[in-house]
């Protein structure tokens, strides 16, 4: 019996392991990474938006590093909720479909962790694309950010400017290249797509198909923006006079949906501003929060289901 | 149950999220809520674009083609595209220096230049473009207080020769143009000649001699800010203070030699029309002129004043 066998059979973690490998294969051969191909067209593409500047050194390029994040993170958003909700819906009507799902639930797999694992594997390849978009998007940017830096600093000395101005240039340009901020923006694309495949993942455990849970896991995303003010709605009742029944339908509407607003700091950082670590740890606590209970959830459901 | 349960774990995690929301607001992270203006101008799809947390990216395509109306010369059209752009992107510091040049910069100079407009249509249309992109800028600031380069951006246009006989007091603007550099000087983070302009700008402000001579040797006392400009207009001010002074031999004592006083004092006044002070600059270049026996036809008074004119001249015809 090999080590891998004995780990899957003995196990949680590793049963979880085995189908998250397995659903990760599965989407790959879906030829998804395809898509990459595209992203490279769309980070290299961005570098040729180069608009005239309108002041001296410290305006020159800058408006391209700001185009390359924007591009370049938009594409990570788009791509990564696309495939968190298209992939999840997919897998469970597939295994169903193909009859692996029989396969599997006759041996002495924990639906927990057949559930745990087709999760996994989606993240996994979520995980995967976007830190491979990371690094194309990092190379780009910092290539990119030398050459801005270059033709900035040579031009300030042109123009003869003193020690601290150049350094003081230098500092706010490299704000705007590849920062420890901006890789926290990517984690936190990440963790969004994790909350919008945990929720993909929930619905299509009820759904009758995969279009039905695409569409609504993506009114779910789209509503997710406006969560926050409801709950603010809520909140501040008192404020400006709402009826009963409206602070109640603001109340249930920001318990039962996902608040996605919060992850909106992406937006900042591409403006160039730092996200502080502690921000991104609370991003990440609540990224977890929701895979963790709408796993849960997808169990309540999918152990009465019957096949 | 599985309702129970979504209503008990969103009452469990409510608190926190809008903790986290109140953390992001405090560092300055979350961007206001978007007017539902800029969701008319955008359109739908750029609308659904921009909530689902892609604002950014919308802004980027509205720059993209701001620039074509740019080309185009349709400076309605590219005043109103930087108007949603800056509501998209509000932190962009890009943004709105980009829009407040196109107003007071690129439009002001289309107006200047266009000769399908009788004059005085022109130059209200100069006017106006100006005013807009020293509006745009102003905003701009509110957004961003402590951005030094957006304050240092409007002192420039307050106190630029070519945009300050817009306003109807230059020796408001200039004041402004002072106080505003003043503000980027003391975020800290604002390089050396920026506290230099700050002091053209008062230097330039009726009234506000004394306060200015002070910035002048405060500035005088590093070798750094030893540039021309704030030589010859310590020179002035000192002169303004003290009407007895030697500003011929003063004027030599700080450049070195009469030559070099002459042709310092020489251009200061090629520069009147920059509104600089110019206190006993007149009587210097006079006894100079005759130290160094200048011909008469190579005096400096003899010789045309340097641009900029101003709007009277230049919407004449």
């Amino acid at each position: 019996m090999s080590k891998t066998n004995a780990v899957a059979r003995g196990s949680h973690v590793g049963r979880i392991w085995v189908i998250a490998r397995h659903a990760f294969t599965q989407l790959v051969r879906m030829k998804v990474f395809y898509f990459l191909a595209v992203f490279a067209v769309i980070a290299i593409a961005s570098n040729f938006f180069d608009l005239p500047q309108h002041e001296g050194p410290e305006s020159l390029g800058v408006n391209v590093l700001h185009s390359i994040k924007s591009w370049s993170l938009g594409t990570m958003t788009l791509f990564s909720v696309v495939l968190s909700i298209v992939a999840t819906a997919l897998l469970l009507p597939k295994d169903v479909e193909d009859r692996t799902l029989y396969t599997i639930l006759a041996k002495p797999v924990p639906r927990i962790d057949y559930l745990a694992g087709k999760l996994l594997g989606v993240l996994l390849l979520v995980f995967v694309s976007l830190a491979l978009m990371d690094a194309l998007m990092t190379a780009v940017l910092q290539i990119r950010t030398t050459v801005v830096l270059g033709q900035q600093l040579g031009m300030a000395q042109a123009q003869g400017w003193p020690a601290d101005t150049v350094e003081s240039l230098r500092r706010d340009t490299l704000l705007n290249g590849p920062t420890w901020s901006l890789q926290g923006a990517v984690f936190a694309v990440f963790l969004r797509a994790s909350i919008m495949a945990s929720l993909a993942l929930l619905i299509s455990t009820f759904s009758t198909s995969t279009l039905f849970t695409a569409i609504i896991s993506f009114m779910v995303y789209f509503i997710g923006h406006f969560q926050a003010d409801a709950r603010a709605v809520y909140l501040h009742a008192g404020h400006s006079g709402e009826s009963l029944a409206g602070r109640m339908g603001a109340l249930l509407f920001s318990l039962v949906l996902p608040d996605f607003q919060n992850f909106n700091v992406i937006d900042a950082v591409i403006e160039g501003q730092t996200m502080p670590l502690m921000v991104l740890g609370k991003l990440t606590l609540v990224g977890l929060y929701y895979a963790v209970f709408f796993t849960a959830a997808s169990w309540l459901v999918f152990a009465e289901k019957e096949f | 149950m599985l309702t129970l349960a979504l209503l008990a774990f969103g009452a469990a995690r409510m608190p926190f999220e809008a903790g986290l929301a109140e953390d992001i607001q405090a560092a300055g992270l979350m961007p206001p809520k978007m007017e539902i203006g800029t969701r008319d101008k955008i359109g739908q799809t750029s609308s659904a674009v921009a909530l689902g947390g892609l604002r950014t990216l919308v802004a980027t395509f509205l720059n993209l083609r701001a620039f074509g109306f740019f080309e185009e010369q349709r400076w309605n059209d590219v005043s109103e595209t930087y108007g949603t752009i800056v509501d998209l992107a509000p932190r962009t510091r890009y943004y709105w220096e980009t829009g407040s040049w196109h107003s007071a910069y690129n439009a002001a100079s289309y107006y200047l230049n266009d000769s399908k407009l009788p004059a005085l249509r022109r130059r209200e249309a100069w006017r106006a473009a100006i005013f807009q992109g020293r509006a745009f800028l102003e905003r701009g600031i509110r957004n961003n207080p402590n951005d030094w380069n957006l304050l240092s951006s409007l002192g420039f246009l307050l106190a630029d020769a070519n945009k300050f006989p817009a306003f109807r007091d230059p020796n408001a603007s200039f004041a402004r143009a002072a106080e505003t550099y003043h503000r980027a000087w003391e975020t800290g983070k604002a390089p050396g000649y920026v506290r230099r302009n700050e002091f053209y700008a008062l230097a330039r402000v009726t009234g506000k001699e004394s306060e200015a001579l002070s910035l002048a040797h405060e500035l005088y006392t590093e070798q750094r800010n030893h540039v021309p400009t704030v030589m010859i207009l310590l020179l002035v001010l000192e002169s303004h203070e003290n009407p007895e002074l030697d500003v011929t031999a003063r004027a030599v004592e700080i450049f070195g030699t009469p030559e070099k006083a002459y042709e310092a004092l020489a251009s200061h006044w090629q520069h009147t029309r920059e509104h600089f002070p110019i206190y006993g600059v007149a009587g210097a270049l006079k006894s100079l002129e005759k130290s160094l026996a200048v011909s008469p036809d190579k005096s400096i008074f003899n010789k045309l004043l340097q641009s900029p004119a101003g709007p009277d001249e230049w919407f004449s015809h």
